[in-house]
C-alpha cells in the first residue's frame, strides 16, 4: 500500500505544501503543490498569527485538491533566531561483569545526555546523535564490543514554547497531526547535501527571505545548526533604505541587478527606479545596489564564520560550503563567500527528477522535508526507533498532542 | 489672514520688542551639544539664548555661548564625568534648582546633546523635563555614537528613549548616517559640520516661523499645541531647488534628504511642521500643491503647522524645511510622562487616534490643513500632482523592519539597520 507524506514550510515570504505519494517501492510522486505569499513573518517567527494560519490553511487545502487525496499528517519544518543548538554529552561505565557494552550502557548514558533541562519557556525541538565514544574511541555501535566507558553526545537544539507552539497550533488547527517537526537547516541539508558530502564534511548555508539557516557536517554527523535572523528581506530593507525607494521597487531591483559585488563598469550604468516614464522616477546608478548588497552579505558571511568557530576549518570540510535558499542566486555570492569563508563555496545541485519548477534553491526545506520523509517515514507496523525523533515526545507530551 | 489668526488667540503675551514676547533658548549639554551650539549659523533673533552645560571646565569656558553654566566642580574637579551617565544624571539632580533659574522665562528650548556622552546622555534628560515642567516647548537634536562603538551605542539607545518621554520632538542625529550625509567626497570632519549645518537648519526653520513675520505666518500657541505632548519618533528633512521650478526640485530634493532615510526615522507623521523659504516668485498655489504633497508623503493628518517666508536674497533659490513626530509609541508612554505632560496637555485638544489606525481610514478625512494653507485652487492642482511622488508613499511607508521593539541584537549590534550604515559604507546615489 502505498502512503501519503505532507511537508510543510512556514516560510517568511510563502507557505509551502508538497503532497508525496510513498508508494511500496519507496519511491516517491510529488502530487499535490501549493505555494501562497504569506505577510505574517517577520525573520522566520510568526507575528500575525491569523494572516499566516491562513495562507498556510488555503496552501493545504490546494496542495489537497490538486492531489485529490487528503493528508492527515505532516513534516513541518521549523526555523527562527529563538533556536540554540548546544552540546550535551552523558557517559555511563559498562555495567555487565564480562566489560561487553549493553544497550543498557547506552540508554543510561543518554538519560544523562538529556538531563539537562532547557530553561522555562523553552522545549526542545531535536536531539542529534553524535557519534559514540567507547573509552574515547569512535564507534559506530559499541554494543557488544568490550570496554569500560561509552560516552555519548546530542547536539540538541531548544527554542522558544510559544513559538513552537504557534507552529504546531496552525496544522493542529487543520486538523493535521505533526509528523515531525524538523528544523529547516537538516531539512535542506539533507535534501541538497547527500550520505557522501555529509561523510566528507559540509556546510549547508540556506539564505531565505526572514533567516539564514546553517547546518554544518562532519564526517557524516551533524556538528552545528544555526539561525542567523539575516535574509533576503534584509538586502530589500538595505536596498529601500540606501537608495530611498519603496520596498517593492528594492525588491525588484535587487531580483534584476542585484550581485554581491560591483565590477568596475557599475558606475557608469545607471537604472531607472521604476522605468516607464512615470512622474518623480529617477536613475540610480547600479553600482550603488551592488555595494549595499555587498556590504550586508560580507556581514552575513562573517557572522556565520563567528557562529562557527574552529568549526569552520577547512580540513574537516572535505564538500566545502553549499549555499541555498532564494538569496543564493545572488550573482557572485559563491566568490564572496569563499573569500570570506576561507573554504570553497558553490551553489548547491539539487537531485535530479525533481522538474524544474520544484528545483529551484528557494524550494530546498520544503522538498528537504519530504526527502525526510522518504528516508525515516514509517510504514505502518515499522517500528519506530529514531533516536533523532525522540524530541518529539517532549514537545508532544508537553503541549498535548 | 494669517493676522487674523494671531490675534485671535488670547493667551499671546504681545510685548512691544521682539515679535510676541517668546523667548527661545538653544541649550548644548555636554561636548557634543556644546560643539554644536558653536557651531550654529542662522540669523540672529535678539530672543534666542545660548547656553552651554557641561562639567568640564575648560569646554564650558572655551565656548562662544552667551550663557554658561558649568556646575559639580566639588566631584569631578572641573573634568569630564568619562562617560559615566548615572554621574551625569546624579549631577543634574542635585543642581536641579540652579537649572531650573536658567530655565525662567523660556517658552522654547532646542535642546542639544551628544548621548552617547555621561553629560549629554545622562543631563539631557533632566533638562528636558525641567523645561517641560516649566511649560516650555523642547525640541531635542541628539547625536548616537556610531554602531561600533557598542556600550556607548546601546546607553544612548537608552538615553534617547529617556529623552523622548519628556522632549515634544527628539530628532536623533546617528553618526552612523553622518557618512550618507555629506558630498560624495566628503570627509568625516566635513560631515560632522554637515550635520551641524542641518541642525542649525532645524532649528532656524523653528525660529523664523516664531519670530518673523512672513507670508504665511504661524504663531507659538499653535506650534505649542500641535506638538504638546508628543514625544515618537520623528522625521527632519530639508530640501532644496533652483531656478523656474526651484519649488519641484526643492521637493524633489527633500524626498531624497539622508536625514529622512535612516533606520529611526519615521515615515509618517501624527504631526508635522513644514516650512517653505523662498524668493519673491514665491507664488501661493505653488505652495499649496507642494504643502498637500508634502503632507500625502508623510501621512500627516490634521496637525499640520505651515509656515512660508519670502526673503529676497534667495533669488530664485527654493528651501523646504520639515520636521515630524509621531504619536507616542506604546513603549514609551510609561506612567512617569503623565504629570510633565499634563501641564501641556491642557493647552491641547483632546488626544487623537494614533498613527497605525489613522492610516486606514484616512482617506476619508477631511482635506483640512492649517490656516493659510487651505483654498479651492488646491483641489485643481492635487489631480495632477497626485502621482509625482506616488513610488515613495505606497503602504509600505512604515519599512519592513520598522518595529522599535524588536530589535535584532547580535553583538550589541541591530542587525535589522542597514549594513551599510554600521559599517559606514557611503553610498553615492
Amino acid at each position: 500500500m502505498s502512503k501519503i507524506i505532507g511537508a510543510v514550510e512556514i516560510g517568511t515570504s510563502f507557505a509551502k505544501v508538497l503532497i508525496g505519494e510513498l508508494s511500496e517501492d519507496k519511491s516517491l510522486n510529488i502530487v499535490g503543490k501549493s505555494f501562497r505569499k504569506n505577510e505574517g513573518l517577520r525573520k522566520g517567527e510568526i507575528i500575525d498569527f491569523r494572516k499566516t494560519a491562513s495562507s498556510v490553511h488555503a496552501a493545504i487545502d490546494e496542495a489537497e485538491k490538486m492531489s485529490g487525496t487528503t493528508v492527515d499528517s505532516i513534516y513541518l519544518a521549523q526555523t527562527g533566531s529563538h533556536l540554540r543548538g548546544a552540546l550535551l554529552k552523558g557517559s555511563a561505565n559498562v555495567a555487565s561483569p564480562d566489560g561487553r557494552v549493553t544497550p543498557a550502557d547506552l540508554k543510561r548514558a543518554a538519560e544523562e545526555a538529556k538531563r539537562k533541562q532547557p530553561a522555562m519557556g523553552r522545549s526542545y525541538v531535536h536531539h542529534v546523535s553524535m557519534p559514540i565514544q567507547l573509552d574515547g574511541r569512535p564507534v559506530d555501535d559499541p554494543v557488544g564490543m568490550r570496554g569500560q566507558n561509552v560516552e555519548l553526545a546530542f547536539w540538541s537544539i531548544d527554542g522558544d514554547e510559544s513559538a513552537i507552539r504557534m507552529n504546531l497550533d496552525i496544522a493542529h488547527q487543520y486538523s493535521l497531526e505533526v509528523d515531525d517537526l524538523i528544523l529547516s537547516s537538516i531539512a535542506s541539508a539533507t535534501l541538497v547535501a547527500g550520505p557522501d558530502l555529509r561523510r566528507a564534511g559540509v556546510l549547508v548555508v540556506d539564505i531565505g527571505a526572514g533567516v539564514t539557516d546553517i547546518a554544518l557536517y562532519r564526517g557524516g554527523n551533524i556538528a552545528f545548526t544555526g539561525v542567523i535572523p539575516v535574509g533576503g528581506d534584509h538586502l530589500t530593507g538595505d536596498l529601500a533604505m540606501g537608495l530611498r525607494v519603496l520596498e517593492p521597487y528594492a525588491e525588484e531591483l535587487k531580483l534584476e541587478y542585484g550581485k554581491a559585488q560591483s565590477d568596475p563598469s557599475d558606475s557608469e550604468q545607471d537604472l531607472w527606479i521604476i522605468g516607464n516614464k512615470t512622474i518623480g522616477d529617477r536613475t540610480i546608478s547600479r553600482k550603488a545596489i551592488a555595494d549595499i548588497i555587498h556590504v550586508r552579505t560580507v556581514e552575513l558571511f562573517e557572522i556565520i564564520s563567528k557562529e562557527l568557530g574552529e568549526l569552520l576549518n577547512p580540513n574537516d570540510l572535505g564538500s566545502g560550503v553549499l549555499l541555498t535558499g532564494g538569496a543564493s542566486r545572488l550573482p557572485g555570492i559563491e566568490q564572496l563567500g569563499a573569500k570570506v569563508l576561507g573554504v570553497p563555496v558553490s551553489k548547491a545541485n539539487f537531485p535530479s527528477g525533481l522538474g524544474n519548477d520544484l528545483s529551484q534553491a528557494e524550494n530546498s526545506t520544503v522538498l528537504g522535508l519530504l526527502h525526510y520523509g522518504l528516508e525515516d517515514h514509517r510504514l505502518p507496523g515499522e517500528k519506530y526507533t529514531n533516536e533523532d525523533a525522540g524530541f518529539f515526545r517532549k514537545v508532544g507530551t508537553f503541549l498535548g498532542i | 489672514m494669517n493676522q487674523d489668526i494671531l490675534f485671535e488667540e488670547e493667551n499671546l503675551q504681545c510685548s512691544s520688542e521682539n515679535s510676541y514676547g517668546i523667548r527661545a533658548k538653544v541649550i548644548g549639554v555636554g561636548g557634543a551639544g556644546i560643539s554644536l551650539v558653536d557651531g550654529l549659523r542662522f540669523d540672529n533673533f535678539d530672543s534666542v539664548d545660548n547656553l552651554v552645560i557641561d562639567v568640564d571646565m575648560k569646554a564650558v569656558s572655551e565656548s562662544l555661548a552667551s550663557e554658561k553654566f558649568c556646575f559639580s566642580k566639588r566631584h569631578t574637579r572641573g573634568m569630564g564625568t568619562g562617560g559615566d551617565i548615572a554621574l551625569g544624571k546624579r549631577l543634574a539632580e542635585e543642581e536641579k534648582d540652579k537649572i531650573r533659574k536658567q530655565l525662567d522665562g523660556v517658552d522654547l528650548v532646542f535642546l542639544l546633546a551628544g548621548l552617547g556622552g555621561g553629560v549629554g546622555g545622562g543631563v539631557a534628560p533632566v533638562v528636558a523635563r525641567l523645561a517641560r515642567e516649566h511649560g516650555a516647548l523642547v525640541f531635542a537634536f541628539a547625536p548616537l555614537p556610531f554602531s561600533w562603538e557598542k556600550s556607548r551605542h546601546s546607553q544612548a539607545e537608552d538615553c534617547l528613549s529617556e529623552l523622548r518621554k519628556y522632549a515634544n520632538a527628539v530628532v536623533p542625529l546617528p553618526n552612523d548616517s553622518l557618512l550618507q550625509i555629506g558630498g560624495e567626497d566628503a570627509t568625516a570632519l566635513e560631515c560632522f559640520a554637515e550635520a551641524g549645518r542641518n541642525v542649525s537648519r532645524g532649528i532656524s526653520a523653528i525660529c523664523n516661523l516664531v519670530f518673523k513675520r512672513g507670508m504665511i505666518d504661524v504663531d507659538f500657541s499653535y506650534l505649542r499645541k500641535v506638538f504638546s505632548a508628543r514625544a515618537g519618533r520623528t522625521l527632519f528633512g530639508y530640501g532644496k531647488g533652483n531656478g523656474k521650478d526651484a519649488l519641484r526640485e526643492s521637493l524633489r530634493d527633500l524626498m531624497l534628504c539622508p536625514m529622512l532615510h535612516m533606520p529611526d526615522v519615521s515615515k509618517a507623521a501624527d504631526v508635522l511642521l513644514i516650512f517653505i523659504q523662498g524668493g519673491t516668485s514665491l507664488s501661493m498655489s505653488g505652495l499649496q500643491a507642494v504643502s498637500k504633497e508634502i503632507r500625502d508623503s508623510f501621512k500627516a493628518g490634521e496637525e499640520v503647522v505651515f509656515g512660508a517666508h519670502v526673503d529676497e536674497n534667495l533669488g530664485d533659490e527654493v528651501k523646504i524645511t520639515v520636521l515630524g513626530a509621531t504619536a507616542l509609541e506604546p513603549l514609551i508612554k510609561s506612567a512617569d510622562v503623565a504629570p510633565v505632560a499634563q501641564q501641556v496637555m491642557e493647552l491641547a485638544s483632546p488626544p487623537k487616534q494614533s498613527h497605525r489606525s489613522k492610516l486606514e481610514n484616512q482617506k476619508n478625512k477631511s482635506q483640512n490643513v492649517k490656516p493659510g494653507a487651505n483654498s479651492k485652487s488646491s483641489n485643481k492642482q492635487s489631480k495632477l500632482e497626485q502621482n509625482t511622488f506616488s513610488f515613495m508613499e505606497e503602504k509600505n511607508q512604515r519599512g519592513i523592519f520598522d518595529d522599535l521593539t524588536q530589535r535584532n541584537m547580535y553583538e550589541g549590534e541591530d542587525l535589522d539597520v542597514p549594513a551599510y550604515l554600521r559599517r559606514g559604507v557611503k553610498i553615492a546615489l
